[in-house]
Parts: C-alpha cells; sequence; structure tokens
C-alpha cells in the first residue's frame, strides 16, 4: 500500500532534499508541501496524507501549534517532526503536542526512513543527536 | 565544459536539496561535498571547483572563516555564502571575507541558481532582500552598513577566530588541539591571548561572543502558543 506523506518546512531548499530522500523508497508518495503550519492543518483537510513530516520553527504557525490543531481535525495522521531543535524538552514537547516521532534534521537523511517507515506503521520513533535512538511498539 | 561547483553545508538533507536544484541546470554538476568548513578547505583545494557555496553556520569552521581560507589559498576561488539571517553584520562580513554572492536559505530555491550564474558571467550575486536592505540602509537617517559603524572590537586572528569557535561549540583545548594539529600548549597559548584580548573570564563569555559574531549559530526554540492547547497527545 502506498504512504501518502505531506511535507511541511518553510525552506524550500530543506523540502526539496527531504522529497528526494522519501521518493527514493518505492511505495512512498510525497503528494504535497506546505511552508508553515497555517498551511499545513489546510493541506492535510484537502489531502488527507497518512505521515506529515513537520518542522517545529516556521512562520505564521509553528509545528507544535499545528500539531496540536491536527491532533483534532485529523486523528488518523500521524506526524514525524523533523527539526534543527536536537534538544529532549522539545522532543517532549512535540511528543505530548500528538507526535507519534522526531528526528534531528542534522540526521534526517540517516534517520528519515526509519522514522516514517516506524510511524506509519503507528510506531513512536525518536532520535536526537548520537543517543537515544529508539523505536517503540 | 562543465560548470562544477562544491556544496558545504553541515545538513546532509539541506546538501540534497541544493544538489537536485543545481543538477536540473544543465551543463552544471556538484563535484564534491563537504559538511563543515574544514571538509570544503580540503575539498576545494583537491578539486579546484568554479564554484563554492558555504553555509555560514558550519561546525568545526563557519561559512565565513571557510570563504577567509579558501580566498588565503586562492583568491580565484568564487564563494557563495549561504545563510539564514540578513543581519548588517553579517552581510559586512561576508563581503570582508570575500564572498562574490550572498542568498538566504529561505530564498535558496528561487536565488541560488540565479547566483550561480552570476558568479559564472563574472559578476557578483545578492539575494534581493539584501540588495533592499542595504539600500534601506544607507537611506534611512542612521542607518548605515558602513564599516566604520561596526561595533569596535578587539581583532582575532584567523586562528584564535577559529579556535574560538571550537571552544564555543564545547570541545576542550585538547580537542581542539587534535582538530587542528597542533600542541594542547600552543592552544591553551591561543586560548589565553583570546580571553585577554577580549577582557573574558569565562568560557560563558567566550560563548556569548561566539553567537553576537556568527561564529556560532543557534536557534531559538518557537514561541509559545497564544491560544489554549487542544487535546493531549495520540496514544503511542
Amino acid at each position: 500500500m502506498t504512504i501518502r506523506i505531506l511535507l511541511v518546512d518553510d525552506h524550500p531548499i530543506v523540502r526539496q532534499g527531504l522529497k528526494t530522500l522519501l521518493e527514493g523508497h518505492s511505495g512512498w508518495e510525497v503528494i504535497g508541501e506546505a511552508s508553515d503550519g497555517a498551511e499545513a492543518v489546510e493541506k492535510a483537510k484537502d489531502l488527507n496524507p497518512d505521515v506529515m513530516v513537520l518542522d517545529v520553527t516556521m512562520p505564521r504557525m509553528n509545528g507544535l501549534e499545528a500539531c496540536r490543531l491536527l491532533r483534532q481535525e485529523c486523528p488518523a495522521l500521524e506526524i514525524l517532526f523533523v527539526t534543527q531543535h536536537d534538544s529532549p524538552q522539545m522532543m517532549r514537547e512535540a511528543l505530548e503536542a500528538g507526535a507519534r516521532g522526531y528526528v534531528v534534521k542534522s540526521n534526517a537523511a540517516r534517520d528519515l526512513l526509519a522514522a516514517v517507515d516506524a510511524v506509519s506503521h503507528h510506531r513512536v520513533f525518536t532520535a536526537l543527536n548520537g543517543r537515544n535512538v529508539a523505536e517503540l511498539r | 565544459m562543465k560548470l562544477r561547483i562544491l556544496l558545504a553545508d553541515d545538513h546532509e538533507i539541506v546538501r540534497r536539496g541544493l544538489r537536485a536544484l543545481l543538477e536540473k541546470h544543465e551543463g552544471w554538476e556538484v563535484c564534491g561535498e563537504a559538511s563543515d568548513g574544514r571538509e570544503a578547505v580540503e575539498k576545494a583545494l583537491q578539486l579546484n571547483p568554479d564554484v563554492v557555496i558555504v553555509d555560514i553556520g558550519m561546525p568545526n569552521l563557519n561559512g565565513l572563516d571557510t570563504t577567509r581560507q579558501l580566498l588565503q589559498h586562492d583568491p580565484h576561488f568564487k564563494v557563495i555564502v549561504l545563510t539564514i539571517t540578513d543581519s548588517d553584520q553579517v552581510i559586512r562580513e561576508a563581503l570582508d571575507a570575500g564572498a562574490r554572492g550572498f542568498v538566504l536559505k529561505s530564498d535558496a530555491a528561487r536565488d541560488l541558481v540565479s547566483a550561480v550564474e552570476a558568479l559564472q558571467n563574472k559578476r557578483m550575486f545578492f539575494t534581493p532582500r539584501v540588495n533592499d536592505l542595504v539600500l534601506a540602509g544607507f537611506l534611512e537617517k542612521g542607518q548605515t552598513v558602513s564599516r566604520n559603524e561596526a561595533p569596535k572590537l578587539p581583532t582575532l586572528t584567523a586562528r584564535e577566530r577559529e579556535i574560538t569557535q571550537l571552544l564555543a561549540e564545547g570541545n576542550s583545548s585538547k580537542e581542539v588541539a587534535s582538530l587542528l594539529n597542533l600542541s594542547t600548549k600552543t592552544v591553551e597559548t591561543h586560548r589565553s591571548n583570546i580571553m585577554r584580548k577580549l577582557s573574558f573570564h569565562s568560557i560563558r563569555d567566550l560563548v556569548v561572543y561566539a553567537i553576537k559574531n556568527n561564529l556560532i549559530q543557534i536557534e531559538l526554540p518557537p514561541p509559545p502558543p497564544k491560544t489554549p492547547t487542544g487535546p493531549g497527545p495520540a496514544a503511542a
């Protein structure tokens, strides 16, 4: 079954990098992109993706706020944060906001595929820089 | 003959994005990648690229000092600086370092191809937002980007800046010595000189200095939400 992914980051060049990585995986499709939290919420409602790859720091509405809203609006959607913040505190906030996964941007090329695979199967995946790599059922 | 480009950014995902963007352009190839400034200098000397694209906020050696080192080795290197910030100080430092192009990371998808084309044609490129900012600075009273108005700070040598960055990133003197192939004693001497020149007494002062002077960059967490939060997390 195809996994349909929505990419959300305010930097187009980062979205491009994430997209090339994700589309190299057979059976995964990037069905849309958004550049801030508000657009992410709108597009998630329109496109009904399986997984959202979401940045934290964005203009208009940040990723944490978007995540909290999406938990209400699209309860079936699995959310994976990909962020600069290599911080256990931020990771905790993300999971408390309702995300299923958390990956640090500097390690995205290493961790992203495993993380999307995990969250698409409704498993938690968290990986901070060089420590705490965890995948939980 | 193809235009050969070297990419330096500490995020592989950004390098992937940049590579995908640049390689769509006929006649251009990404001949190499580096994940920090030191590796960028090494690879540039090995590969002799036509254009080097460097991120400012890289570990070990930041993009501005990378640009300085590259041009010290060979003034013919053409460097485009990629940055997340367009502050006057960063623009001025990039120009001082000898960059021929200045592109905001947020605008890279739009501007980077134009920047490389400009350098290919022996011109410089500054992202339009920066041009507006510089112009506004000249036009508005009391806001000039003149070098004369730069804050007066004691001048560190290139080596001292390099060591300051490494110390501010959390490396010990021994680790810095190992990274730079110096003795620990030499690093300790540089460290004392840096602290004396800047009148600092703690590593905390040095970290603040490194952030303020763009030797290292940090990302601040987003501000707390203005509205009450929704329901709790989904079951893991």
